[in-house]
């Protein structure tokens, strides 16, 4: 699902605070710049193309593939969606691409080697499974599924097919930026880790216009509590899985409030959600999400007793204690000031273009996000894999499948969302979600995150 | 006149049955292993692959089983392997991959989806001295990279396995210009890298009696 639905106010705003008043306020409250050396590895080279199809395309699948369109990997041979009219608006991104109301028409299609599902979250299972049965790769939009069943079932499916890449759309995971963080968080800079903070405000109804009430119904199954995971779930699932990432351990019980504040059009998922995600030792994650105010948008923040990290878009700050002891390079590490603090910029990719000095052109802003960096490796890995498995056949031939699912579960892949967190993630929000339905705590059985 | 023909045509019959006896179809399978080590101005570099495909035929003085009594001297041979190109990857020390910008331009330089290796001649220079000892072999063939085919001629080791697998170990020295490859001088780091001519082959290729022969 999309992290950010309103794009045209949000640009705006963001334009503003980065232009101005964001850098000046962070150098004025004292954080630190944390700059990643460019490695060789991290160069960038552009992957051989791999065929794709997109099925679903709403507003996050056209983000999709407006992505798409900027990557080199990538060549868009079918989108799919079962509105004519989302087609139409679609196909401006994919002017080559073939069109389909049927998804498994391009599952019969042995040309097109990986599909990105972005359709509601309630129907990945069904097309996931298809998929990958199929013999796809699978880039499955976070988060996984809507349910414990569907979850286990992609889960169990994508373990059962580890020839196979499968992706789940926890972005995070494949961001340099963030992975640029963890060993700062893991290593122990910010001290003992305290507690984490996340929040998701916009002003937005989240409701999508539509001809007749059938087709409002199908458009904003968001806004359905029986078909959607709420605020918590939708937009939560990516900063709870980082947190869950970044703690390096998985949450034991949510508790969760939720209302509708301001849109009361009928919609029965809260508009306004406040949720503590718990996870061993004390430690929780802070996170709240509104469509009724869009002040500071979208961010996280990790809080210990040395530091503390927040984290925006491509950008981070550390916030030393006074008392926290000298780490060395953050007396020449670039600061700003946020009001009475300074902060140490953490950002990866110093080196490359991205440069928060410079504005960034169209093609940087779409090329440098988090989300082309996960579909970046996911077609790498599906090229990668595909690659390895018809070099495996030519070499020795197909006789012995055993040795070739070997040989492709041994295969480098670039840094992604799998299986396991796709699942961990689902369950956890899943059961953040009836947290902030009933209103109480939930505890989750640790059960639930494994599969057998 | 009717007999004279059967006989004829049974004893070409039974001497190519012999011929067909006394040569052994052997065909890639997994477990193979391929380095190629380099230098250059800033540390050494290498890529490696696990595939090794082909085939080899081999005559009678090839040792089938680990510890076989055979007479050193020249062994009938015909085969060849080959590398597919994007199978290679660079690597840190410790096993890690290193880099895409180097895969890249180590595929562009080879400008071959196959790297191939025809061996011509065989020849048995010292018999195992026991049964998990290899034998000596000298070998020579051709090299074939980025459309350049050069004569090779190296050492090479064979052990026979005790799970009817054969491995062919071995390693040659080649410089890049013999195959018209311009050492690579990637535009990174201020245009600094410079790699070195030399390049060093290291290759275990298993191979296993073909899937045809074993009928």
């Amino acid at each position: 699902m999309n992290q950010n639905d309103s794009k045209t106010a949000d640009f705006n705003r963001r334009d503003f605070l980065k232009s101005g008043s964001l850098a000046s306020i962070m150098t004025l409250l004292g954080g630190v710049e944390l700059m990643a050396q460019s490695s060789p590895a991290e160069t960038a080279v552009a992957g051989p193309k791999v065929k794709v199809g997109v099925i679903g395309l709403g507003g996050w699948g056209r983000e999709i593939l407006s992505t798409l369109a900027h990557l080199p990997e990538a060549e868009v041979a079918v989108i799919c969606d079962t509105y004519p009219a989302f087609i139409r608006r679609a196909s401006n991104n994919a002017p080559g691409a073939a069109q389909t109301g049927d998804y498994k028409t391009i599952l019969e299609n042995h040309e097109i080697k990986a599909v990105i599902v972005a359709t509601p979250t309630h129907q990945h299972k069904d097309i996931v499974l298809a998929a990958i049965q199929a013999g796809k790769h699978v880039y499955c939009e976070a988060p996984m599924a809507g349910s414990l069943e569907d979850a286990r079932a992609i889960a169990a499916a994508a373990k059962a097919n580890q020839h196979l890449v499968f992706q789940v759309g926890l972005q995070y995971r494949s961001d340099p930026q963030r992975h640029f963080l963890l060993p700062f968080i893991r290593s122990g800079a910010i001290g003992r880790p305290t507690f984490g903070r996340a929040q998701w405000h916009r002003k937005q109804s989240w409701r999508a216009t539509s001809p007749n009430p059938e087709r409002e119904k199908e458009m904003n199954w968001r806004l359905d509590k029986s078909l959607s995971l709420g605020l918590v779930g939708e937009m939560g699932v990516h900063p709870i899985d980082q947190a869950s990432w970044y703690f390096n351990t998985l949450p034991v019980a949510a508790s969760g409030f939720g209302a509708i504040r301001f849109w009361s059009d009928g919609r029965d998922v809260p508009d306004t959600v406040q949720a503590i995600i718990e996870f061993p030792k004390g430690l929780n994650l802070v996170y709240d999400a509104t469509l009724a105010n869009s002040f500071d948008a979208e961010y996280e923040t990790l809080y210990g007793s040395d530091a503390a990290v927040m984290m925006r878009e491509n950008k981070a700050w550390m916030f030393k204690e006074v008392d926290s002891p000298l780490l060395g390079w953050e007396v020449y590490a670039a600061k700003e000031t946020f009001h009475k603090e300074t902060g140490i910029v953490l950002r990866a990719g110093a080196s490359k273009s991205v440069d928060a000095d410079q504005p960034q052109t169209a093609e940087q802003k779409l090329t440098s996000t988090p989300l082309a960096s996960s579909l970046t490796n996911f077609l790498r890995n599906s090229a990668d894999v595909t690659a390895a498995a018809e070099d495996f056949v030519a070499s020795f031939g197909a006789d012995d499948r055993a040795a070739l699912l070997e040989h492709l579960a041994g295969v480098a892949r670039r840094p992604s969302a799998g299986y396991l967190e796709g699942l961990i993630s689902a369950v956890t929000v899943i059961k953040a979600n009836e947290a902030v339905l009933a209103g109480k705590r939930i505890e989750i059985q640790p059960e639930l995150y494994e599969l057998a | 006149m009717k007999m004279r023909t059967t006989l004829i045509l049974t004893a070409i019959l039974a001497a190519a049955t012999l011929q067909a006896a006394e040569t052994t179809k052997l065909s890639a399978t997994q477990g193979s292993k391929i380095r190629i080590e380099g230098t250059s101005n800033i540390h050494d570099w290498r890529v490696e692959s696990k595939l090794i495909g082909g085939s080899l035929e081999v005559g009678p003085n090839f040792p089938l089983k680990p510890g076989q009594a055979v007479e050193p001297g020249k062994v009938e041979v015909k085969g060849e392997a080959f590398i597919p190109v994007r199978s290679l990857k660079s690597l840190e020390k410790d096993g890690r991959p290193y880099s895409d910008k180097m895969d890249e331009i180590m595929y562009e330089k080879l400008n071959t989806p196959r790297i191939y290796y025809r061996v011509t001649s065989l020849t048995l220079k010292e018999a195992a001295k026991s049964a998990s000892d290899p034998y000596l072999f000298d070998s020579e063939g051709e090299l074939a990279v980025n459309g350049v085919t050069n004569k090779v001629s190296m050492p090479v080791k064979v052990t026979p396995l005790p799970d009817s697998k054969w491995k062919i170990a071995g390693e040659t020295a080649v410089k890049m210009t013999d195959f018209k490859i311009d050492p690579p001088a990637p535009a990174i780091a201020l245009g600094m890298i410079k790699t070195g001519n030399d390049v060093k082959l290291l290759f275990e290729w298993m191979v296993k009696p073909a899937p045809d022969a074993a009928k």
